[in-house]
């Protein structure tokens, strides 16, 4: 039995159009899980009774890969899922050879950590402050304190302050990767001297002077730590 | 003449590993013509001549049926009712040869008094009875306004009576105040089309286009007979529909083992296009690899001939059972269906909007706006959506925008 979501009709088993309204009912389609045999959504990315990567078609080894791979495609709505195959790609070598599939191998361990251990932080130019960016989240926002979106880094201490706006810039962290963005700023954000216009997204490198608002005046060094 | 008979499947490969298929059978019917068998025309004008028509609207009508009868071939026959709260013979039963007497006759009419539509067809069919014979007969009803002297009811025992003469029965709808629900019943009942005139100028265009479809009528009283084959069911919910030239719900019948639906006249120059929604049993590949689903008769009238009743050859359909399923989708069955879905779908957004629930009518008209530009009808598409948009905004619609909103679902208009 199949309700169509556009007029409600009920239709019988093997319909693909709505008897009444004759729009294409959404025919749920499902994949057999190559590893386990579960039946899941032909979407998925990988298998909810196993953990098997659908999209790559190999067993995905180490089992903290996932809430990372999940928890970013889930809270980022911009990643696609194609890119997910470039996340996991720091244990890309384990992944792809099965004959190091063996929960003995060494190099996932490090791979794991190497993956945590990347830190990043804004030094303040004008007073010489290191900001750390928040490691647990993978969009950092950058402004001052509003009732819309709560800045995580707020640069209302600093001197010149007023020149930044309350929703000013963000910082995602996609894979390893830095980038910035102005979400609409009044003044304006500059990369090395250059403004970024709203909707660009830089990729940051380390040494990078982001300034915030005209005139740098309230500017910072991004540093990987 | 003959008839052209063609058939297709929404998909003509089965998937064996699903136990039930959903399938649409489009079977397009139009008869051949012959130039040496043109059948003379019994036309008859069923004209509102209520004091709501007075004036410009009354003078554009009388123009657009005087230009009507130079179209008309001599042999052709005419009759002219007028009705306002009753019924009377304007023009008896004749053939259009004393033009000049007729088209006096015509401009005699005068404006005033009701609206009494049922009596004005009954009127028209008792003297479409008298030149009846090897013809084809053919009525314009035209009226502005709502039924108020007489019974809805009543006019649709008379559409129905008409079509047990073998008479079809075309609707006008002239202004922006007659129900869109009752002439829309005394066509498709009447097994004709419903025509909107916008307003007076475009009352000869209107005329025209439907003497245009009159004249091309070869074939008359038109059955198509299905016989399903074994594991092959009909939907239980509306299975068939008419989807060109206009959309219209059809009602079937049992005869023995087979199904009728009256599709009334054959063109020559334009399909019927009926749509069948079927339920195929998907048995193990057989040795052919295919699979019988139905077999498609039509049964006929052919006033040239005077041959009642004739049934052509049994067209078999069946659909390929592949060992792999891969689709095989019709691109014209798939238009076919969207036209049927426009039509469905901007029916339900009306229901709805009778209850009173602007903000589903709305979203349901916003569906079948999509679906129209899914069809390729821009027309309806934008009048559709338009409709939608003043729905959301909480404005109600207007009279003429009801009258549109019907004429787009149920047709796809061409621009001339």
């Amino acid at each position: 039995m199949l309700i169509c979501p556009v007029c409600a009709h009920v239709n019988p088993i093997g319909a693909t159009h709505c008897e009444a309204c004759f729009s294409p009912l959404p025919i749920p389609q499902t994949q057999t899980c190559p590893n386990c045999g579960a039946v899941v959504p032909i979407s998925a990315a990988f298998c909810g009774s196993c953990g098997f990567n659908l999209k790559a078609g190999v067993v995905a080894q180490n089992p903290d890969n996932m809430p990372i791979a999940m928890g970013i495609s889930m809270s980022n709505s911009e990643l696609n899922s194609e890119s997910i195959p470039d996340l996991a790609s720091p244990s890309a070598p384990i992944e792809n050879d099965p004959a190091a599939i063996s929960p003995l191998a060494s190099p996932p361990e490090t791979a794991k950590t190497q993956l945590q251990v990347i830190k990043a932080g804004l030094l303040h130019v004008q007073t010489n402050t290191l900001l750390e960016l928040p490691s647990h989240l993978t969009v950092v926002h950058i402004g001052k304190p509003n009732n819309v979106i709560p800045p995580d880094l707020d640069v209302s201490g600093f001197p010149d302050s007023d020149i930044v706006s309350r929703v000013h810039a963000d910082i995602r962290i996609e894979a390893d990767a830095y980038y910035i963005e102005d979400t609409g700023s009044s003044n304006g954000t500059y990369i090395n001297n250059l403004p970024l216009p709203v909707g660009n997204k830089h990729k940051l490198r380390a040494g990078d002077r982001i300034a915030l608002g005209k005139g740098d005046k309230v500017t910072f060094i991004f540093q990987i730590l | 003449m003959q008839i052209k008979l063609t058939c297709k499947l929404s998909d003509a490969n089965l998937d064996v590993r699903q136990s039930v298929n959903q399938r649409q059978l489009a079977i397009a019917i139009s008869a051949v013509a012959e130039p040496s068998q043109d059948v003379p025309l019994n036309l008859c004008l069923i004209l509102d001549h209520s004091g709501s028509m007075g004036g410009r609207p009354l003078d554009m009508v009388k123009k657009a049926a005087t230009e009507l009868l130079s179209k008309m071939d001599w042999r052709d026959r005419i009759s002219v009712i007028g009705f306002d709260h009753k019924a009377r013979v304007v023009v008896p039963n004749q053939p259009v040869d004393y033009v000049e007497r007729i088209k006096s006759d015509i401009y005699a009419l005068k404006a005033g008094g009701g609206t009494c539509i049922d009596d004005g067809i009954k009127l028209g069919l008792q003297e479409m009875a008298k030149g009846k014979n090897g013809t084809v007969g053919q009525a314009f009803i035209l009226t502005d306004g709502e039924n108020e002297h007489g019974s809805n009811e009543r006019c649709l025992q008379f559409a129905r009576l008409a079509v047990e003469y073998n008479i079809t029965l075309h609707a006008l709808g002239f202004g922006d105040y007659w129900n869109q629900d009752v002439l829309e019943q005394i066509a498709d009942a009447g097994g004709g089309a419903l025509a909107y005139i916008a307003n007076p100028e475009s009352a000869q265009r209107e005329f025209q286009k439907l003497l245009k479809r009159a004249q091309s009528v070869g074939l008359t009283n038109a059955y198509l007979l299905l016989e399903l084959e074994e594991g092959v069911r009909l939907a239980e919910f509306k299975p068939i529909a008419q989807v060109a030239p206009e959309t219209v719900e059809l009602s079937l019948s049992h005869e023995g083992n087979l199904v009728a639906v009256r599709l009334g006249d054959l063109m020559t120059d334009t399909e019927r296009v009926v749509l069948a929604n079927l339920y195929i049993q998907a048995s193990a590949p057989t040795e052919g690899q295919t699979k019988p689903i139905a077999r498609v008769q039509v049964r006929y009238d052919d006033p040239s001939t005077g041959g009642v009743n004739i049934t052509t050859e049994p067209t078999l359909v069946s659909a390929n059972l592949p060992q792999s399923y891969a689709p095989m989708v019709d691109p014209q069955v798939q238009t076919y269906l969207y036209a049927l879905a426009k039509y469905r779908q901007t029916q339900i957004a009306e229901a709805k909007l009778s209850q009173g629930d602007s903000q589903g009518a709305a979203t349901m008209l916003q569906s079948a706006a999509k679906t129209a530009l899914q069809m390729g009808d821009r027309q309806a598409a934008t009048v559709l959506q338009a409709n939608a948009t003043r729905l959301q905004q909480g404005t109600t619609l207007s009279e003429a925008e009801r009258k549109q909103t019907r004429i787009v679902s149920k047709t796809v208009i061409v621009d001339p």
